[in-house]
């Protein structure tokens, strides 16, 4: 994983927003992985990204906490940032990967509605850090097969984004372009 | 003989606003081939045909290869290994060529770089093609990479550095995009709606808005043509 000390800080830090239920604290926690993820584009450095995000939402929806399974689940997830937590400090990759991935398997012993709500929250997730990542300037289909996405989700997604870049995307005026398309089809 | 090589993002495009039936039109206008790689074709319908949400429209664009709307590089005799090799050469340039925190970024993938390497392959055969991209970061990468280079500085905030040496591998590619391909459809005739005054805005926005890198300024323009 890279930049381990970045990476502890925010883990630690996310642990106070979850238990503070501070959905605003998560959400500006979860913007400041996605550079080291577009650079370094570590599985883990994702996978936190994704984590911290998820979290986000999962704590801004206060209806969540009143289905079956919430105690269980919101255990769990203290439980495996703790985790996350303890690996970076011992340099244990191996533990930091399998605590990660406990955040997301967590999702898979609740049942119900909201097991349901909470493995749609994550494939949101995803897709929303796919198109930081694709904003940060990855193409689109590296960016896709790093999240574990499809093109097809990625494309709508972002492009309903506004285009903060615009002008540093346009590279060939408009008539040129259209001239070289109408030529081809003379 | 006169190609158009086509990348999934463009293709995706055009299935999801349901606009398959108005390509299909645009290759009868084509005095040429429209190409896509065995890549391509694993990310628009191999992986998708698997995802219910995605399926029909994997199923749709299937179609367009069934009825030889779409063609495997094959049908010009262009050997698949050869585009494997180009492919992977040119993906060893563009993912080494800009770098943050001591990593080189990588920032592109297999799909994209395999247009790359089938436009190549024609060019060097003196074949006119064209490469539909509707994302931005191949387009940048080879029409101005000073820009793709200035998104990363404006974005990663980190010590940035590039090979220029590299850009000029990137130079001989030529690009449209899903609305360059819809404004013709529109100029031409085959867009199955009545003449409202707004079809041409319609269009270019359902193309911007599932993925092409378009500005509402390059859009205007487009419209005043």
């Amino acid at each position: 994983m890279q930049e381990k000390e970045n990476v502890l800080r925010i883990l630690q830090e996310t642990k106070a927003a979850i238990r503070d239920n501070d959905s605003l604290k998560l959400k500006e926690l979860s913007n400041q992985t996605i550079h080291t993820a577009s650079i370094a584009q570590d599985p883990d450095n994702i996978a936190v990204a994704v984590a911290v995000y998820s979290l986000s939402k999962i704590v801004e929806r206060k209806e969540y906490r009143t289905f079956t399974g919430w105690e269980n689940f919101y255990k769990n997830i203290l439980f495996a940032v703790d985790n996350s937590i303890i690996a970076i400090r011992k340099n244990d990759d191996r533990k930091l990967k399998e605590s990660l991935m406990s955040i997301r398997k967590s999702v898979s012993k609740l049942s119900g509605k909201l097991k349901g709500y909470i493995q749609d929250v994550f494939r949101k997730a995803e897709i929303n850090k796919a198109s930081k990542i694709y904003e940060h300037g990855i193409s689109m289909e590296k960016t896709a097969s790093l999240l574990g996405i499809t093109m097809f989700e990625l494309a709508s997604y972002a492009g309903q984004k506004p285009d903060g870049e615009a002008p540093l995307s346009k590279t060939i005026d408009v008539k040129t372009r259209i001239k070289t398309a109408m030529d081809m089809f003379k | 003989m006169k190609t158009i090589i086509f990348d999934s993002s463009t293709l995706i495009n055009f299935a999801i606003n349901g606009l398959l039936q108005e390509f299909r039109e645009l290759k009868k206008l084509f005095d040429g081939k429209f190409l896509i790689t065995r890549e391509i074709v694993g990310e628009i319908i191999d992986k998708p045909i698997k995802i219910k949400r995605f399926e029909l429209e994997a199923l749709k664009l299937k179609e367009l290869i069934t009825d030889r709307i779409l063609e495997m590089p094959s049908a010009l005799g262009i050997d698949e290994n050869k585009i494997s090799k180009k492919t992977n050469e040119i993906m060893n340039v563009a993912n080494n060529t800009f770098f943050g925190q001591g990593n080189a970024i990588h920032i592109i993938d297999v799909g994209e770089a395999s247009c790359l390497a089938l436009s190549r392959l024609l060019n060097e055969k003196e074949i006119k093609n064209l490469i539909s991209v509707d994302e931005r970061t191949v387009r940048l990468l080879c029409e101005k990479p000073e820009n793709l280079f200035a998104i990363f500085q404006k974005k990663l905030h980190t010590d940035l550095k590039f090979k220029k040496e590299n850009f000029r591998n990137f130079k001989e590619f030529k690009f449209i995009r899903s609305t360059e391909l819809i404004y013709i459809a529109y100029k031409k005739g085959i867009i199955q709606l009545r003449n409202h005054q707004n079809v041409l805005d319609a269009l270019l926005y359902a193309m911007k808005l599932n993925g092409c890198s378009i500005s509402d300024d390059e859009i205007s323009e487009m419209k005043r043509l």
